[in-house]
């Protein structure tokens, strides 16, 4: 469903991530592992859109979706590349396109509406869905996984505790429906039972036949949950595979398990 | 917080309420007395007059304070804004009159003033519209550090060429008209009041309803307000960010323009009539606070008042002095503007 492709991206003058190639088929649960600064939310960020590629791409069930070609005109080929391509500029698809293409990205910042009610700031995670009745029937699915939240509906979004703003996030995230969801860093910062919390709610998601794209540094768990992972250090892809077979690898285990 | 505050009595909790709005409580109370302070003085007709001027500033306060919100842009052109809709007033108004002359009709003089109006308010847009795609926009795609300097000089710079060029096309001449309505002035519990203040003050009252239900109650008035708070996140639930800017931009322009064209009987249309109401929209937006735009319409009201009460109780030659001073000491007590500054650092956006 998901595909990048030689992906190099960074910020202005700093490269970050180096030749990333990863996969995620439909339906799977896949994580995106590797220390404090490996590039991991860079990666998220560059295929939520928020950032540009400088090279590669990123591929939406087959698509491509970091550009788009303005119109103009081609001699000879049309769409193939032996055509000549005159006054055609690729111009970046905005980030705001994702989430209608089906994709949900809950940043590590949040990115929450602190003076609107939890209720507004998931109404506004609706906000591609033109169908009144679908998006109440997401709110309830959301509330019904998160009745936390419903009990704080019309609490300020900013006034409320680090674990309930996590699962705000994942809820309004929730309500386009999306196909795809890209968690970053969803336990960061919170209690080891609250961190329960949110990997248990991403396991319904995931039952639910959301494909999840999941980063994080806590790899104990994350490892436990997920069907396949990747390894990113320095910018680089160093390993992937089953997540039961990296659980039992030798660099993985001194690295990042600790054992 | 919240939960802090539910473990105290109800007293506490009113007390704690209260320090933290004290600001508010104190213009407010400030206000009260000094509203029947100018009504003793000057009697109930003044504190009309501050109403209608109140709901003028106080609309085009929000527009400023909803660009400052929404996209960062410390806008002075916006004067320029109300300069064009006064023109574009006494044009509609004078036209329409020639033309009643020859054909009279009662419904048609009721209309033309609000045909003025309308018709300030569609040229507003398309000028906001404009400004944004052909000035904003692009500066936004290309360089965004030093936005809000840049945008300022930006705005500075557009609002020199506006009023210059005004003077070059159309000469530097006061339009003015006596009155809108050629009704006898109606009697309101005791007191003369001009048609033209109630109806200036009923536009002001209608279109401020309307701002505030149209953000607070519909889809893209909730986007705007989603932008304002967190662009990313907005972005990510799907928001076109360019839309929005634009639509704010120029929703601003036509208000400023509305509130120029209902104003013509009392602010003639020339060049450089948009500078007064620049700076008072300027005070009012710093006073309550960048960014508020509840707070900028409340705010109106209370600089119209500070305005009136300078002028009677100090000399008219300190109208503008009195509303400055004042905002020079609220910013030194309460950097964040009396009813708090909703705009987050400029950084973190």
């Amino acid at each position: 469903m998901l595909e990048l492709r030689n992906l190099n991206s960074g910020y202005d003058f700093l490269q970050i991530i180096w030749d990333v190639s990863l996969h995620v088929n439909e339906g799977e649960f896949v994580a995106l592992v590797g220390p404090n600064g490996a590039g991991k939310t860079t990666t998220l960020r560059t295929i939520a859109g928020l950032l540009q590629p400088k090279s590669g791409d990123v591929l939406f069930k087959g698509q491509s979706i970091t550009h788009r070609l303005s119109p103009g005109f081609s001699i000879g080929g049309g769409g193939r590349p032996s055509g000549l391509r005159l006054g055609r500029k690729k111009r970046y698809r905005p980030a705001s396109e994702r989430s209608q293409l089906g994709i949900s990205y809950i940043s590590e910042g949040l990115n929450l509406f602190t003076n609107m009610s939890v209720r507004e700031n998931l109404i506004l995670g609706a906000h591609t869905v033109n169908d009144k009745k679908k998006e109440l029937e997401a709110l309830e699915f959301v509330y019904h996984l998160f009745p936390r939240l419903k009990e704080r509906e019309k609490q300020l979004a900013g006034t409320m505790s680090g674990g309930e703003r996590k699962m705000l996030a994942i809820a309004r995230g929730m309500m386009s429906s999306p196909q795809l969801l890209l968690v970053d860093e969803p336990s960061l910062g919170l209690a080891p039972h609250l961190a329960q919390d949110v990997f248990r709610a991403l396991l319904e998601l995931r039952a639910r036949d959301v494909t999840i794209l999941l980063v994080e540094q806590n790899v104990n768990t994350t490892l436990e949950i997920t069907d396949r992972a990747y390894v990113l250090e320095h910018g680089r892809i160093v390993m992937e595979g089953p997540s039961k077979e990296l659980k039992a690898n030798e660099h993985v285990r001194s690295a990042y398990l600790g054992i | 917080m919240e939960a802090a505050l539910a473990r105290r009595t109800p007293l506490e909790r009113i007390l704690i309420n209260a320090r933290r709005k004290l600001p508010a409580i104190v213009i407010f109370v400030f206000s009260l007395l000094l509203a029947i302070a100018i009504a003793v003085k000057a009697g109930p007709a003044q504190l009309l007059n501050v109403i209608v001027t109140g709901g003028m500033w106080a609309l085009l306060a929000a527009g400023l304070a909803l660009v400052f919100g929404v996209m960062n842009i410390p806008q002075f052109a916006h004067g320029e804004s109300f300069m064009v809709g006064a023109y574009i007033g006494y044009a509609v108004f004078t036209a329409l009159t020639s033309y009643l002359e020859k054909h009279p009709s009662h419904l048609l003089s009721i209309l033309t003033p609000n045909v003025g109006v309308v018709a300030a308010l569609i040229v507003g847009a398309v000028m906001g519209i404009a400004i944004e795609k052909i000035a904003i926009s692009p500066l936004r795609q290309r360089n965004r550090s030093g936005w809000v300097m840049n945008t300022f000089l930006l705005t500075a710079g557009l609002s020199f060429i506006l009023t210059n060029g005004t003077m070059l096309v159309v000469g530097p001449n006061f339009r003015g008209i006596p009155r809108y309505f050629d009704f006898p002035s109606l009697d309101i519990l005791g007191v003369n009041v001009a048609v033209d203040r109630i109806w200036a003050f009923g536009i002001a009252l209608i279109s401020i309803t309307a701002l505030a239900l149209f953000l607070q109650r519909t889809r893209t008035g909730r986007a705007i307000r989603a932008v304002s708070q967190d662009e990313t996140g907005a972005e990510l639930v799907g928001i076109n960010l360019s839309s929005v800017h634009t639509l704010t931009f120029s929703l601003a322009t036509a208000v400023a323009a509305m509130a120029g064209a209902a104003m013509l009987f009392m602010f003639q249309a020339y060049p450089t009539v948009g500078l007064r109401p620049l700076y008072l929209s300027w005070y009012v937006v710093m006073l309550v606070g960048l960014g508020n735009v509840y707070g900028a319409i409340v705010g109106g009201f209370v600089v119209a008042l500070l305005e009136m009460g300078s002028q009677q109780f100090i000399g008219i030659a300190w109208a503008d002095v009195i509303p400055v001073g004042l905002m020079i000491v609220v910013l030194l007590l309460v950097p964040s503007g009396i009813f708090g500054s909703e705009v987050k650092s400029v950084q973190e956006q």
